[in-house]
């Protein structure tokens, strides 16, 4: 069971008594120090502006539907990869690298909350931040503040993803047992378990299925 | 002794197990920059590998320069998909266009092995029909040479990597040296898909030996193909070529990037390569150059080469360089299944199938699409779940349900096309280069291709019995940008892979290629720089004169 909150009915209580960090005496080494390095004391904030960390946090908090502790420290980790310049190797031709891309558009997604609720995006009610951010992805190809929204949109869920989904608290809830060497896995095909793997327990949990209309089934 | 290893030894002097054999590096022939070796080849991944370890077979002094490291999988690699971020090229690179293709991850790789330390390990031939799209079809080009010059190359290289496979139906007709791996959850649902469907499915073709090859171990199927295979199971030229040529004299020198190509305007020959290594500002003189840079770096060192001779960059008189990039449209589809699946279980590549790869008279479309298994770790589908539109507590509710997804991923045939190219950026690196700047756009057929794999996914899938499916759109590798042809006002360099404009110069990666076919390009781009330096070692070590 993952440390995280996640209510039972968002996805949470799949996987009971599944850790991955368990684990952690099979992972190799090199490995081990990486992985381990995750859930060690978040690194100071280096990069963001205070200001901006407010309005990064929120919105990060926001993506990743985290609104109590314990969490994944994703504003530090974005934060730290952004200081370090570890970008993915490419920027559009029509937005900055993407240190400076962030800070471009924490300071637009300030700017849009002040627009349509007079106050800095941190300073709103989680509902109106939800209201804010469903607007810019709403937008597609459209311009937002400037920019291509769907470009902005695609930085920051990048960058929240790739460090949420690497935290062994987040496989937890996903039922994904995480670094796989030296051991390897034995039991191959469907429905088959490792002894350290844990079933879905609640399996007719489809999110598909859950929230779509039944006429929308079938859209390709 | 067996035949691979007389033309090969790597898997034999590698230690048993896992590890690398660092006798072998500790003690490598090392040149001096002022020697003037034989070749220098530039970049060691699939192309230059493989012409590095054929040369030095064939008594040639060479030396590789590689940007990247010297891997060492049990230090340097980790069983983690974040951590891996060093495996891949990230330095700066600006993309256009009206579809921009993303780098730096899935098509680029950095380091001796290249991008093949993680590539998923898909090493399926090219089809004969594939060497005369314009013939054939009216798209793509027409290739110099043909698949029957191909074909002894591919049976070569498909034994020293080795690959296993079902006897492949498809294209030429062939089989594999090592037998196919047993296949998981997502395996089996493709091919029970597509067995209700009428699609013949296949195991394979993938450079994971099935059973101990040399002092390589077997796979143990943890799913982490593409953070670089720390087992030694899964075939890199870090593993598979590398080894053969430093036990022959070769020198890998790492850590170095090439800056410029030296050129001689009196004799019209290159001299040598500038390279930078520690910060300091060296050059190799060499009677030969080999640029394997892959398709977006061999361009960008040759516009930055420039000369009296050669203002517009080197090799570059009729603006072909650069030009005819292609990626492949790479859409994934998963399927929602109440059976687990856990897809991350067991390597990446397990099954394909290449009934759509050729031109179907009765489509509007010309030339293909292949569909193989794909198994994204969570990140990577967190990015599938993303892109439908999910984010906050929906995105945390469907990511929870990870375990019961199957995914494939097809190979889409994009056509070359002249304006997508490389060109030099304003903005420059640390070298104070300018960088590439790639622009892409789709055309008609392009478009078409997409939606046609999508839909042949989705059908595999339901009816395996899935109740829903998701698709992601994407791409996958990178070829052509300095391609082959018949003449050098279609082309960078002959069937040779020797370059029109200057001729001790060379071009062996997977930037030479005219058209990709829906093939995986690994395989290819070796077997083509296996040809290219049998055809070299066949000509005088001083280079050649005319």
């Amino acid at each position: 069971m993952s440390m995280l909150p996640l209510d039972k009915d968002d996805g949470g209580a799949r996987f009971p008594g599944f850790s991955s960090l368990a684990q952690s005496g099979h992972w190799d080494q090199a490995t081990a120090g990486v992985v381990l390095g995750r859930i060690a004391l978040p690194a100071d904030i280096r990069f963001f502006t205070p200001t901006e960390e407010a309005t990064a946090r929120a919105l990060l908090d926001q993506l990743l539907d985290q609104h109590g502790e314990p969490r994944v420290p994703v504003v530090n980790m974005v934060d730290a990869r952004l200081a370090d310049n570890q970008t993915d190797g490419w920027r559009y031709d029509d937005l900055p690298e993407d240190g400076e891309a962030w800070r471009k558009t924490l300071s637009a997604l300030d700017h849009a909350a002040e627009e349509q609720f007079f106050q800095p995006f941190a300073d709103c009610p989680e509902h109106q931040q939800a209201v804010v951010l469903q607007a810019v992805q709403d937008l597609g190809d459209q311009p937002w503040q400037g920019m291509r929204a769907s470009r902005v949109w695609g930085l920051w869920t990048r960058y929240a993803c790739t460090a949420f989904y690497s935290h062994p608290w987040a496989w937890d809830e996903i039922g994904f047992a995480g670094p796989a060497y030296p051991r390897g896995y034995k039991n191959l095909g469907l429905n088959r378990r490792e002894p350290f793997e844990v079933a879905d327990a609640i399996p007719q949990e489809d999110p598909v299925k859950a929230d779509r209309p039944a006429q929308d089934q079938d859209r390709p | 002794m067996n035949r691979v290893r007389q033309r090969n030894e790597s898997a034999w002097l590698l230690p048993p197990g896992p590890g690398s054999n660092n006798d072998l590096r500790k003690h490598m022939r090392r040149f001096e920059d002022q020697d003037e070796v034989d070749i220098v080849v530039v970049g060691c991944g699939a192309g230059g590998s493989t012409v590095l370890q054929r040369l030095a077979r064939a008594g040639w002094r060479v030396v590789g320069l590689e940007a990247g490291p010297f891997w060492d999988p049990e230090q340097d690699w980790v069983s983690d998909e974040a951590g891996s971020h060093h495996l891949y090229w990230t330095e700066p690179r600006v993309i256009a266009g009206e579809d921009p293709v993303p780098l730096g991850s899935n098509n680029s790789g950095r380091g001796v092995g290249g991008s093949m330390v993680h590539y998923a390990g898909y090493t399926p031939r090219f089809h004969p029909s594939d060497f005369h799209t314009f013939t054939a079809d009216g798209v793509g080009a027409d290739w110099p040479l043909d698949y029957a010059d191909l074909k002894p190359f591919y049976e070569d290289i498909e034994a020293e990597l080795p690959v296993a496979g079902e006897a492949w139906p498809w294209g030429d007709p062939h089989k594999y040296p090592h037998r196919p791996h047993p296949v998981s959850g997502n395996g089996e649902l493709f091919l029970r898909g597509a067995r209700a469907c009428g699609v013949t499915a296949k195991v394979g073709p993938v450079a994971i030996a099935n059973g101990r090859f040399g002092n390589r171990p077997h796979c143990i199927y943890r799913g982490f193909c593409l953070q670089g295979c720390k087992v030694n199971a899964k075939a890199s030229p870090l593993i598979t070529h590398i080894p053969d040529a430093l036990a022959h004299g070769a020198e890998i020198r790492a850590d170095s990037m090439v800056t410029r190509i030296g050129f001689d305007e009196r004799t019209g020959k290159a001299t040598g390569v500038h390279y930078v290594q520690g910060g300091r500002e060296r050059y190799q003189r060499a009677r030969n150059v080999a640029i394997a840079g892959y398709s977006i770096e061999t361009p960008r060192l040759l516009l930055n080469s420039t000369s009296d001779r050669f203002p517009e960059g080197m090799c570059n008189d009729f603006d072909q360089v650069g030009r005819y990039l292609m990626v492949q449209g790479a859409p994934q589809t998963a399927g929602r299944f109440d059976d687990e699946v856990r897809m991350w279980k067991a390597p990446p590549p397990e099954v394909s199938t290449e009934d759509f790869y050729e031109t179907d008279p009765s489509k509007p479309y010309k030339r293909g699409f292949s569909i193989q298994t794909v198994s994204p770790l969570p990140i990577t589908w967190a990015e599938h779940v993303a892109a439908q539109g999910h984010w906050g507590a929906d995105l945390r509710r469907y990511m929870s349900d990870y375990v019961h997804w199957a995914c494939l991923g097809a190979l889409c045939e994009f056509l070359p096309l002249e304006g997508n190219r490389v060109t030099l950026a304003e903005e420059k690196d640390r070298y104070d280069l300018p960088v590439a700047r790639f622009s892409y756009s789709q055309c008609d057929n392009d478009r078409s291709l997409m939606e046609a794999a999508q839909s042949v996914m989705e059908r595999i899938l339901k009816a395996a019995g899935a109740d829903e499916v998701i698709t992601i759109k994407r791409y996958a590798h990178l070829v052509g940008g300095a391609r082959m042809a018949a003449d050098e006002e279609h082309g960078v360099v002959d069937q040779d892979c020797r370059s029109f404009a200057v001729p001790n110069l060379l071009i062996t990666d997977g930037s030479v290629l005219p058209t990709q076919g829906s093939a995986n390009p690994a395989l290819t781009i070796m077997a083509v720089a296996a040809r290219a330096a049998q055809k070299l070692a066949e000509t005088p070590r001083t280079g050649r004169n005319d």
